[in-house]
């Protein structure tokens, strides 16, 4: 009892086995898990589990997946599978139709026509809810009640859309990297190119250099050095 | 500024603060009204007002402040649509959307590994410059 107050009022300390982690002892398990990996001829080692390990190195190896799924963490209740809960769960009505009568060929029209729907609903209760308020205030309660469904409905819709926006942002931010990717291969290219072009007139002018006088040309090879860097290093 | 998805989550959490907001207002700013011929209304002293359940507000003010706040919640409520209409990919099914990603994938693949080769064909010209220019330098 004491201990369960003192967990829940104050934050707790670190677990002790934080000490297990030192340079050596992570060093000394990840060899052991090479050295397992080849034994079973595995590619990737980091997910491998080791059995027998010594006392120092026990900490250093992550807990198994609970069981049955669920885990409790500071008093909250957590489970592997992050679902949204069901609105009939928390004895909401449910005021759309189900995922499967809706979004035909998998696009999203539907759902923005019911979230429409749903935040005119939400004036028109309000309309009705402030009409019964100076009329009969003892029947509001019911209207707030629709109010609040309404509201949470709305909330239901726009968290379920969340996972399609969440690829949906992936998809720009590959896009723009592609974009990025591609602007600065083309850059190398031009300043590469232009590199090219003025080894192509210097190699020329070499030429005209050991025919003809050589003082004013050699200021020309500076110049076109100076060109040469600027490009390859700018 | 969060995503299109969070705005719109918050302006429909404003919506909910602007109902009470209105609410809120008409019952504390009322006039007051007799229910009998015998009843008086107490003209309380504006210094009290502020402590009073209703502070009853002029007739004309009232009404324009229920006028903003209706029109404050139809603003809201269009907001509300807008931001709907513009939620990003409705026209694209979860399928679309894998098959577009997986699509980037392998063209930033090839875009990465087109880099890596003018990288490397700057560093050959960098070099056949480099030699270049110290056999001129030299003579």
């Amino acid at each position: 009892m004491e201990e369960e107050q003192q967990v829940a009022s104050t934050w707790p300390p670190p677990p002790p086995f934080w000490k297990a982690f030192t340079p050596e002892n992570v060093s000394r398990i990840e060899a052991l898990r090479k050295e397992a990996a080849e034994g079973s001829q595995l590619q990737d080692s980091s997910h491998l589990r080791l059995n027998a390990l010594p006392h120092e190195l026990r900490h250093l190896q992550p807990p198994l997946e609970p069981e049955d799924g669920e885990w409790r963490v500071f008093g909250a209740k957590y489970s592997l599978k992050d679902e949204l809960p069901h609105l009939e769960d928390g004895e909401i009505r449910r005021l759309f139709p189900d995922p499967e009568e809706r979004d035909q060929d998998g696009k999203h029209f539907d759902r923005a026509t019911i979230l429409k729907r749903l935040a005119k609903s939400l004036l028109l209760n309000f309309l009705e809810l402030t009409g019964l308020l100076a009329t009969s205030p003892e029947a509001a309660e019911e209207k707030i009640t629709d109010l609040r469904d309404l509201f949470i409905n709305f909330h239901h819709l726009i968290n379920e859309y969340r996972p399609h926006q969440a690829r949906e942002s992936l998809i720009s931010m590959m896009q723009s990297q592609l974009d990025r990717t591609r602007a600065e291969t083309n850059a190398i290219r031009d300043a590469k190119d232009k590199a090219e072009r003025v080894l192509e007139g210097l190699s020329s002018l070499t030429v005209g250099a050991h025919s003809n006088d050589v003082a004013p040309e050699k200021v020309d090879f500076n110049a076109a050095d100076a060109d040469a860097w600027d490009i390859l290093l700018g | 500024m969060g995503d299109r998805l969070t705005q719109l989550q918050d302006a429909v959490d404003q919506l909910a603060t602007q109902f009470i907001a209105s609410i809120n207002y008409i019952n504390h700013h009322h006039s007051l009204e007799t229910l009998g011929p015998r009843d008086q209304i107490v003209v309380i002293p504006k210094q009290e007002a502020d402590q009073q359940e209703v502070d009853p507000h002029p007739e004309d003010v009232f009404r324009a402040a229920q006028v903003e706040l209706a029109q404050d919640l139809i603003t809201k409520e269009q907001q509300i649509e807008l931001l709907i209409s513009i939620l990003p990919g409705l026209d694209n099914s979860e399928q679309d959307q894998e098959r577009n990603i997986r699509e980037l994938e392998e063209e930033l693949k090839v875009a990465e590994a087109q880099r890596q080769e003018a990288i490397k064909e700057r560093e050959e010209t960098l070099a056949k410059l480099d030699t270049v220019i110290r056999s001129i330098r030299r003579p």
